[in-house]
């Protein structure tokens, strides 16, 4: 399972880089790899407004339906929209071309609260 | 307890994600739906379907047998021809979709779902010889689903496959032909049949060959192994109902839209109520749908006319890579079975649009070719 270290997680296996105030979302491979085959995505619309945990897109596979959640609050500045045409740049590259959302983050705190690389592994080991 | 079919080691070996499948382990996908998919509608795929039931039907009193028990017409099956019908009971509720398959004069072979096998052979132990006993209407029926298993080749190049393996003549069978021959010095029943709308076959053979033949056709640069995912996409997408989930006891033949299968002048079980049913109409129909885009409904879901009434439930809902729009399968009241019809189906994240479209809804498939293979017709 590819976890860099670079990115915050969530237990709902979401991934989040961020660069200044803005947070560049995604889900992990973890997830692409349970969801597999990845046929939609439902993309949230620029200027969409999210507190922490509400839901951010949708996420169709051939056999599966996932809800990808806001890591943090903040404000959907820009979507991927690449993902309309080939969402399965989701499984193929989930941290790269796969990435889902940026958000302008408004409360730097929550960070702390997400899960570091080491801390996210564990997670994956017990679910796998 | 789940069972377990001969390749399943082999399964696992190839990294094979396992579901349990009406009580069989069996592969869901390998390298993934999609691809599998893919390879399957541009080269080959192999698919393990030893879960099926065969039946064989044997005596000079089988197709007379067959006749009472089944829509297709035993006894108008030419040998080395199968038929797609449906066993049915009294009510001409569906049992099962089964292909017969006519080797011989006197020797059928029936291929039934993995779901409904046992039911399926006790209605034949009491139904297939009436009220006469077996011996008495000299009709042999055994369960060979032990002892025989099945491989599913399936894709444009299955016959180049075939060819490399088994030499030039022996896969030369016409569109739903089927005979006995050998396959590398095994008893085998090959016939040009499946289910996924692309030249392929269903290669049938006893238990203990199965390993060695699927290990060499998975060998083969051509063929990718495929799971119950890519299945179920393809046969989706050629329109084909899966038993248990778009059809069932509940449907007749004629609300799951298979009038083509059906001879109301003869005599069957379940007749007499189809032509009932004929004679007054059928309420619902199964149709094919497509959507306008990539979100797919669920199977279950309410589906809407104009003025939001409800006519109809979702029974299968896929996204097609071939059409490239989500697609599916579902019951609507008569009225709005016509292709063509708008309607929306009640979606927790939004109404989705679909139209009702002719079947089947992919129609680029090469099951049918035979000029591209070196006239494979006989």
């Amino acid at each position: 399972m590819n976890i860099p270290e670079s990115l915050h997680y969530t237990d709902q296996h979401e991934w989040i880089k961020v660069d200044g105030q803005v947070g560049t979302i995604g889900v992990t491979d973890f997830a692409q790899n349970s969801l597999s085959d990845i046929t939609y995505v439902e993309l949230p619309q620029a200027g969409k407004v999210v507190n922490q945990g509400d839901e951010l897109a949708a996420i169709e596979s051939c056999k599966a339906v996932a809800s990808l959640y806001a890591p943090i609050t903040g404000s959907v500045i820009e979507v991927n929209d690449d993902l309309e045409s080939d969402p399965g740049l989701i499984n193929t590259d989930p941290y790269g071309k796969g990435w889902i959302c940026k958000l302008k983050i408004e409360d730097d705190l929550q960070l702390s609260g997400l899960l570091s690389a080491e801390q996210y592994k564990p997670l994956c080991e017990e679910q796998t | 307890m789940s069972e377990k079919t001969v390749l399943f080691d082999l399964h696992e070996q190839l990294g094979a994600t396992i579901v349990d499948f009406h009580g069989w382990l069996l592969p869901l996908r390998y390298e993934g739906i999609l691809a599998e998919h893919k390879c399957c509608r541009e080269s080959a795929c192999v698919f393990d379907t030893c879960h099926m039931g065969q039946f064989s039907v044997s005596g000079p009193g089988a197709a007379d047998s067959l006749d009472r028990v089944l829509t297709q017409r035993a006894s108008a099956l030419k040998p080395g021809r199968c038929k797609y019908g449906l066993l049915l009971n009294e009510e001409a509720g569906i049992l099962d979709d089964t292909i017969l398959m006519r080797l011989d004069e006197d020797d059928f072979l029936l291929v039934v779902n993995a779901g409904t096998r046992q039911k399926d052979f006790q209605w034949l132990q009491a139904h297939l010889g009436s009220n006469v006993s077996l011996e008495e209407r000299d009709v042999s029926l055994e369960d060979k689903s032990s002892a025989w298993g099945k491989i599913d080749l399936q894709g444009p190049a299955s016959y180049e496959v075939l060819r490399s393996l088994i030499g030039q003549q022996r896969p030369r069978l016409a569109y739903f032909a089927a005979r006995r021959t050998d396959f590398l010095g095994r008893q085998c029943v090959l016939s040009r049949t499946g289910c996924t709308g692309e030249l392929g076959y269903e290669i049938f053979l006893p238990s203990d060959a199965l390993a060695d033949v699927f290990g060499r056709l998975v060998e083969h640069p051509l063929v990718s192994p495929a799971g119950l995912g890519a299945r179920d996409l393809l046969r989706l997408e050629m329109s084909y109902p899966l038993y248990g989930q778009d059809i069932s006891e509940k449907a007749n033949p004629l609300e799951a839209d298979m009038d083509r299968f059906l001879n109301l002048r003869r005599t069957f079980i379940g007749s007499g109520a189809l032509e009932e049913a004929a004679k007054r109409g059928t309420a619902r129909r199964l149709i094919a749908f497509r959507g306008e885009g990539r979100r797919r409904a669920e199977s279950g879901q309410e589906i809407s006319a104009e003025g939001d009434a409800t006519v109809g439930t979702v029974t299968s809902a896929l996204f097609s890579p071939s059409l490239g729009v989500s697609i599916g399968l579902g019951y609507v009241a008569t009225e709005f079975s016509r292709e063509g019809t708008q309607l929306s189906i009640n979606h927790p994240r939004g109404p989705l649009a679909v139209t009702v479209a002719a079947k089947p809804l992919y129609n680029r498939g090469t099951c049918r070719n035979i000029d591209a293979f070196g006239g494979y017709t006989e």
